[in-house]
């Protein structure tokens, strides 16, 4: 994010775009909710009608996989009436005039034709968010996860240069990330091209900093990433995984083909704290421990690094997954390993990581800290490109739409889209054994629009098989006008009937590399006979 | 009789609100928000005010597991990690540093994080590191 | 403060009560804590900061698990409200629980609109007198009928069933909570189903709400909770003569009702 949390109370509007906010980031919808109460208009645009956009002032239900052509027509409208910032593009930002060049064609007419939202809703959505003095936008999954995902999200930023609404409190490009640490594992180069704090694994200046720090070569080559090494299993080049506390056999597309990886890789590892389906599949488990068990840090999407405290012992035999690392590396014979806490770790991180240099647990005790914390008397950055951006100039970057990979046809005529629900999180291993998460719901679902499931015979509760090219499920159907006709959803939690068994994993962002889980193509069948 | 309240940070979602984990006589019996955290202020969705029961959950591994033929099977600690740098040593000779790969977790903490990439990076020699969350 | 201190030294020094639950200092932030004679020094850190938690809540869950042992516990104005309720109720023993008062700060009672911001009993803080503030009672007051329902019913539509609430209530003892009863709403929804959700609430905390506010500062969607259950109280104190957290020995003029929640007829199945 580019902004922190509470400085969405203090907006003037804020455009929520694939992000089921009150599901996924809940205490994020309630700043966007206390804005709203202070004044400020919440603008929604998602193919479902969520709880957020149920209190929006506007909600339109776009297209599946049309988000770069609505955020061009947004642009065009902004320039054809003169609303841009002029002052912030010709002092803060580069490639204006390429920019203007190709939104040109995106004409409101056009942006409807694709996108599916009225020209004249894209006129005040425009007005709304370039007028307004202080624009937020929020985004998530319904963003990122599409073959267009890099160019969605460049889009946005786009829309925020071209108005100024950046680099100001309240303003901003904020994507939510989804678990809990992904900002921070992110930051700590869980990535196969970056070492801890996004330095290139292919500087080799950068390179011998690391080499030095940790006490012999490293590879020069970037690495794969998931759905890469899942298909290295495949070719018979990748031969040994280690997970940690991850359940690919849910949360990754296309499961039929994971699960098929996970059997065919000659050496598994898994660390996690419950048998999840991957784990099942292991050569070994190592048993790691529960937020309760273990010290350590994790950062919030707001880039804010924050502590969490041991408040029990693990489980039995079950270590800190810190200390487990720390003997799995010294296993191996490797140098370094000999930490006696995660402060000892944090400190050595701080250390090469220029981004956390000034953080450390004495501080985080007391003050709350956003990255980038260069020093011990820098105070954080709440909100980033207040002087300028990292790279100097802002740079304005050309989009051209592109639909989605795999769009409905005779066989497969629907749309699936994929989400979180309020009560469970990612594969479900630990909300799924959590008494009071379960009482609200413990079973998938699938909604569809009254009309779909008026064509296809079905009512509210019958069960329906839904399949895709890559593999079927069978759920039960809840009918809902809070979906766009044409367009189903699942929610994914729920390993029995994975979600992710039906998506698409072929169909990749070629940047980064995130997989289209927000649009494939499905059919769906009433099941017959009768149900229990 | 002993019960205290340990402030920690929700282990759900970015967000990142502030709890506190009550323990009472060694036993994690409840979830407060905290009321002094700038994020949530003193307020919780329902899987932070309930982040607390899947600790002691049915299904919590508590011994490390090594395959034996088709099954896992309980192991001590020294079995388990001997077999696992034994096993990814050998690949690594047989097939070089990029025939390995990890998936680190979105889950877990910064700290972990950082130590598994450094195995990967600085013990086996590739930049073979991912995480889920892409997803 | 180092009066309060001594103060609950010596209750635990003597064995009078076997633990304290007060706030102790953690890095400069106030969370609740029992302290015992095992660990006298801790009580350096006690403090009284100008936010509250839900301090009989949490008492509560100490007594169930300990119902012989005598404990000690901070309260303020509503915090001493709510054991004269609990007490009512026969949640708590009064004869084993020692309330050691703290009388809120008039910033605080104004903060907290509180019209009795100081227990019976004061052993830290200067008694200030309390607020009587129904302004927010009078705007909503002030609308028509229909108006009224699309205000309450636009509040309640924001709600996103955190349940906290309810949680954070000292007043919310029942084993079976009526809110998880599907027949009556349905699982799995944000919002919950409205109104039924809150006014099932709402209902059950007629002669049991103590007016601490609590459960609206817990309220992710800012929805004005102590409006609605104040307006209950009124009605209470109004046709029924009853004021919750005043007199012990007062008789709830609804407790026929019974303490475990009310009796549900279940819903007929339609087969
Ligand atoms: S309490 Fe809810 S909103 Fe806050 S971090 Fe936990 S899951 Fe996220
Ligand atoms: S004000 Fe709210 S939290 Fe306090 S007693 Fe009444 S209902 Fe419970
Ligand atoms: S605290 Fe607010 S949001 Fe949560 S259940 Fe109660 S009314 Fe709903």
């Amino acid at each position: 994010m580019t902004n922190s949390v509470p400085e969405f109370e203090d907006a003037d509007c804020i455009l929520i775009t694939g992000s089921n906010t009150t599901s996924s980031h809940p205490l994020i919808a309630s700043r966007v909710m206390k804005a709203k109460e202070k004044g400020a208009k919440i603008i929604v645009i998602d193919p479902r009608k969520n709880h957020i956009a149920s209190l929006a002032d506007i909600h339109v239900k776009q297209n599946l996989g049309s988000d770069v052509a609505w955020i061009n027509g947004l642009m065009h409208i902004i320039l054809k009436e003169g609303w841009q910032n002029q002052t912030f593009i010709d002092e803060r930002t580069e490639g204006f005039e390429d920019l203007k060049k190709a939104v040109e064609a995106y004409t409101p007419e056009k942006a409807e034709e694709i996108s599916g939202i009225p020209k004249e809703t894209l006129r005040e959505i425009a007005e709304l968010y370039a007028k307004s003095e202080k624009s937020s936008i929020i985004y998530c999954m319904g963003i990122t996860q599409h073959i267009t995902g890099t160019d969605n999200v460049k889009s946005l930023a786009n829309l925020a240069m071209l108005t100024g609404q950046i680099g100001r409190p309240s303003t901003g490009v904020n994507p939510l990330r989804g678990q809990n640490n992904v900002q921070g594992s992110t930051d700590m180069a869980a990535i196969p091209n970056k070492y801890p704090g996004y330095q290139d694994v292919t500087n080799d200046e950068i390179r011998e900093k690391f080499e030095k720090a940790w006490g012999g070569p490293l590879s020069p080559k970037v690495g794969l990433t998931v759905v890469e090494m899942i298909n290295a299993i495949e070719e018979g080049k990748l031969k040994g995984l280690y997970i940690l506390g991850e359940n690919p056999m849910i949360s990754d597309p296309d499961s039929t083909h994971v699960e098929k990886a996970l059997d065919d890789v000659e050496f598994l590892v898994v660390q996690d704290i419950f048998l999840t389906e991957t784990a099942k599949k292991a050569d070994v488990v190592l048993p790691g421990a529960s937020f309760a068990e273990k010290d350590g840090t994790y950062t919030g999407t707001d880039r804010r690094v924050q502590k969490i405290r041991k408040a029990i012992d693990p489980l039995g035999e079950a270590k800190p997954d810190w200390e487990i690392l720390c003997l799995v590396g010294k296993a191996l014979g490797g140098k370094g390993f000999d930490f006696q806490s995660p402060r000892e770790v944090f400190d050595e991180l701080a250390e090469l990581t220029p981004i956390y240099h000034g953080i450390d647990y004495d501080r985080i005790e007391k003050e709350i800290i956003h990255w980038p914390c260069r020093e011990k008397d820098d105070p954080g950055s709440p909100y980033l490109h207040k002087d300028g951006f990292a790279r100097g100039k802002g740079l304005f970057t050309p989009i051209e739409y592109k639909p989605p990979a795999e769009l409905p046809d005779d066989e497969y005529p629907y749309q699936l889209t994929t989400g979180r629900l309020p009560f469970h999180y990612h594969t479900g291993t630990m909300t799924r054994v959590s008494p009071s998460l379960t009482h609200e719901i413990n079973e998938a679902y699938i909604e569809l629009h009254p009309q779909d499931a008026k064509a296809l015979g079905v009512k509210h509760g019958e069960r329906v098989r839904v399949s895709s090219r890559r593999g079927a499920i069978e759920v039960k159907v809840l009918v809902t006008s809070g979906i766009k006709q044409g367009v189903a959803f699942i929610p994914f939690h729920f390993a029995e009937a994975a979600a992710n068994r039906l998506t698409n994993s072929a169909a990749l962002d070629p940047i980064a590399k995130i997989p289209e889980y927000k649009v494939c193509a499905i059919k769906i069948e009433k099941i017959n006979g009768r149900e229990g | 009789m002993e019960y205290q309240t340990v402030r920690t940070t929700c282990t759900y979602c970015g967000t990142g609100c502030g709890v506190l984990l009550e323990v009472l006589d060694g036993e994690v019996v409840g979830t407060l928000p905290q009321k002094d955290h700038p994020i949530n202020e003193g307020k919780l969705c329902i899987k932070g005010w309930s982040a607390h029961e899947f600790i002691y959950a049915d299904g919590r591994l508590t011994k490390p597991l090594v395959r034996k033929g088709d099954k896992l099977e309980e192991a001590s600690w020294d079995e388990a990690l001997d077999f696992v740098a034994k096993r990814l040593l050998e690949l690594k000779k047989k097939n070089g540093p990029d025939s390995l790969g990890c998936f680190s977790s979105a889950k877990c903490t910064n700290e972990e994080n950082y130590l598994l990439q450094k195995i990967f990076r600085a013990v086996i020699g590739t930049n073979n590191v991912d995480h889920c969350a892409r997803l | 403060m180092d009066k309060l201190r001594n103060y609950v030294k010596e209750l635990l020094e003597s064995g009078e009560i076997t633990g304290f639950l007060g706030l102790i200092d953690d890095g400069g932030h106030p969370i609740p804590h029992l302290f015992t004679k095992e660990h006298i020094d801790r009580l350096n850190d006690l403090v009284v900061p100008d936010f509250r938690y839900p301090m009989t809540d949490i008492l509560l869950k100490i007594v169930r698990k300990y119902p012989e042992s005598t404990i000690g516990v901070m309260v303020r104005g509503c915090d001493d409200r709510a054991l004269i309720e609990l007490a009512k109720n026969q949640k708590i023993m009064s004869d084993l629980i020692r309330p050691v008062g703290v009388a809120c700060s008039k910033e605080m009672a104004e903060s907290c609109r509180c019209s009795q911001p100081y227990p019976r009993e004061i052993h830290y803080g200067e008694k200030v007198e309390g607020v009587q503030d129904r302004s927010d009672l009078e705007e909503v007051e002030s609308m028509d009928l229909s108006g009224r329902l699309d205000y309450w019913m636009g509040q309640f539509s924001k709600c996103i069933k955190c349940y906290g609430c309810r949680n954070i209530c000292s007043m919310c003892f029942c084993d079976q909570c009526t809110l998880e009863d599907e027949t009556l709403v349905m699982t799995g929804q944000t919002p919950p189903e409205i109104p039924i959700f809150h006014l099932i609430r709402a209902f059950h905390m007629a002669g049991r709400c103590i007016d601490c506010g609590l459960c609206e500062e817990a309220c992710p969607a800012h929805i004005p909770l102590r409006s609605l259950y104040r307006k209950v109280r009124e009605d209470m104190a109004n046709y029924l003569g009853y004021v919750t957290g005043k007199d012990e020995y007062e008789k709830d003029p609804l407790e026929f009702l019974g303490s475990e929640g009310y009796e549900v007829p279940s819903k007929i199945d339609e087969t």
